[in-house]
């Protein structure tokens, strides 16, 4: 967490440095991104925690629900879970693990790091995952939980 | 012809990912067990390594609401369980409805069974808080007859605005093996034992959004039917049991509180006196402590009790109907377990726990088949790792 604080900081003076032509202060590091098949730009928290639960399998367009996370103990996803989904990460791994080894569901695909986070979500129709702000670029459709 | 079919560019539906339809995974554990006196998984007066668990799973989606899974589990456990593979489960899972307020479905198969907090994964070490479930509830010595059966489960999910609602009913045949048989008669008769008709298992659970807040009913239905023979001592008769657990968890973010309570009133039918007289209502619960100290350690507390009948908690009544064979500290068990868990990688963990017993109700008969030669008050020393993929 240290880390990501201190990022804010940074991004903070860097607007300070570049004027009027930063207005948006960052507000959360990590966002959710979606492969531009999903067809929403937005998503309520309790659809987002089913998604991440494995819970539902499909988009309101048809299109199949695939969910991409990092490692249990990245800092991104430690983050990503208490902040966006305000859960916490081994709250998520008991209803993975429950699934998985009950027969009754599939678990996420973990990926190594952010770098594949963002290949990955961008090349897969029906990809959710996340990154930190400063990983977003125009490959990744941009999800906001209302 | 080959080469063009080569050199097409592959179609789109190729091209995805396939490693998200089908997923292959499992778990290998290795536990080591010291007692001070009793057998607990093996010769563990000496130090025993007898308790293996090895597990492999495969699932595929074959579209975004049918999903084939099963698992085969090898499980050794000292003289109760020799590692001989089984099928731990293998269904079909048909989510008929699955929308953002609610979903249904059916499963057929071999199903686990939802019991309590842990059941249905009772064997993967991640998934337990410890590591031996709190025997008072979760059995060893009669894992089989409520771990799975073959049969349906229907099953809805609801999400209010208050938390989610999950229950499910389920229908099919239990197995017995011989820990079943044992355990329920007490020794090894001339005979054999098999589930009678239907047995039925049904399921609610609550929780809130952020998970914090957990609680569930769970029951199952069962009928045993022995089958006496030439020169067994006691006649063919029928045991009806009813296994209930109501569970309670809080999960804040560096400490979770947990407690299950059980009831198993079993009702003994034909055999004759004096087995007959044997109807009891056992009964079992813990209280649970856990503290993250660091996000890759974890200490846990425990205390649980259980007694072989809840009207006779000393014992002695049981005592005397087995002619003094049984002592009374034979029909009950309290124990304080403190164990640790250190995740060394998110696919690696290991284990150390340390019990303090007062009683043996929950050991096996088959590993301690005179029950006069148990140790009343006895300790328990035990490490675990566990890998899974």
């Amino acid at each position: 967490m240290p880390l990501f604080r201190s990022k804010t900081r940074i991004t903070g003076l860097a607007c300070v440095l570049s004027g009027l032509l930063c207005t948006l202060p960052v507000i959360a590091d990590q966002v959710l991104i979606a492969h531009p098949s999903v067809g929403e730009s937005e998503v309520s928290l309790n659809t987002t925690r089913l998604v991440f639960s494995m819970q539902l399998g499909q988009w309101p367009n048809g299109t199949r629900t695939r969910v991409f996370v990092l490692p249990d103990d990245s800092q991104v996803h430690r983050a990503f879970t208490k902040d966006l989904l305000s859960l916490y990460p081994r709250q998520l791994r008991r209803v993975w693990d429950r699934q998985l080894y009950s027969g009754t569901g599939q678990a996420p695909e973990t990926v190594a790091d952010e770098t594949e986070m963002r290949h990955r979500v961008a090349t897969t129709p029906g990809a959710i995952g996340y990154l930190s702000s400063e990983m977003i670029d125009d490959r990744v459709h941009v999800l906001k939980i209302r | 012809m080959w080469l063009s079919l080569l050199l097409a560019p592959v179609p789109p539906a190729l091209a995805a990912d396939p490693g998200s339809d089908l997923q292959v995974h499992g778990f290998a554990t290795q536990g080591y067990v010291n007692t001070t006196d009793n057998r607990f998984f093996g010769d563990s007066e000496d130090g025993s390594f007898d308790f293996t668990e090895l597990g492999v799973n495969a699932s595929y989606k074959a579209t975004p609401s049918v999903l084939f899974s099963g698992q085969l589990l090898s499980r050794s456990a000292g003289d109760m369980y020799d590692g001989s593979p089984t099928v731990d489960y293998a269904l079909v899972d048909w989510n008929i409805v699955n929308t953002e307020e609610y979903a249904y479905g059916i499963m057929l198969g071999r199903i686990k069974n939802t019991l309590g907090l842990y059941n249905d994964t009772r064997d993967v070490a991640f998934t337990r808080p410890g590591i031996f479930l709190p025997q008072q509830i979760y059995f060893d010595t009669v894992r089989n007859l409520l771990l799975s059966a073959d049969g349906v489960h229907l099953y809805g999910r609801f999400y209010t605005d208050l938390g989610s609602v999950a229950v499910n009913f389920g229908a099919g045949s239990n197995p017995v093996d011989q820990n079943v048989e044992t355990s329920y008669l007490g020794a090894d008769f001339p005979g054999g034992m098999d589930s009678d008709g239907v047995s039925f298992i049904a399921r609610a659970e609550y929780e809130t959004h952020d998970g914090a807040w957990r609680m569930a009913l769970s029951g199952a239905k069962a009928t045993l039917a022995f089958d006496s023979r030439y020169p067994s001592l006691i006649g063919s008769g029928e045991i009806d049991l009813l296994y209930w657990v109501a569970s309670l968890q809080y999960n804040a973010e560096r400490w979770a509180v947990t407690a299950e309570y059980m009831e198993e009133p079993v009702d003994f039918d034909g055999f004759g006196d004096p087995v007959d007289d044997r109807d009891s209502t056992v009964q079992g619960y813990y209280l649970q402590g856990s503290y993250l100290m660091r996000n890759d350690l974890e200490l846990v507390v425990r205390y649980s009790e259980g007694f072989a009948d809840k009207d006779d908690r000393s014992g002695r009544k049981m005592s005397a109907n087995s002619g003094g064979w049984a002592p009374p500290h034979s029909f009950y068990q309290k124990d304080w377990v403190l164990g640790l868990r250190w995740d060394v990688t998110p696919n690696f963990m290991l284990r150390a726990e340390y019990q303090w017993a007062d009683g043996t109700w929950t050991l096996s008969r088959r590993e301690n088949p005179v029950p006069g030669d148990t140790e009343k008050n006895w300790e328990m020393f035990s490490l675990l790792g566990s890998y899974r993929f």
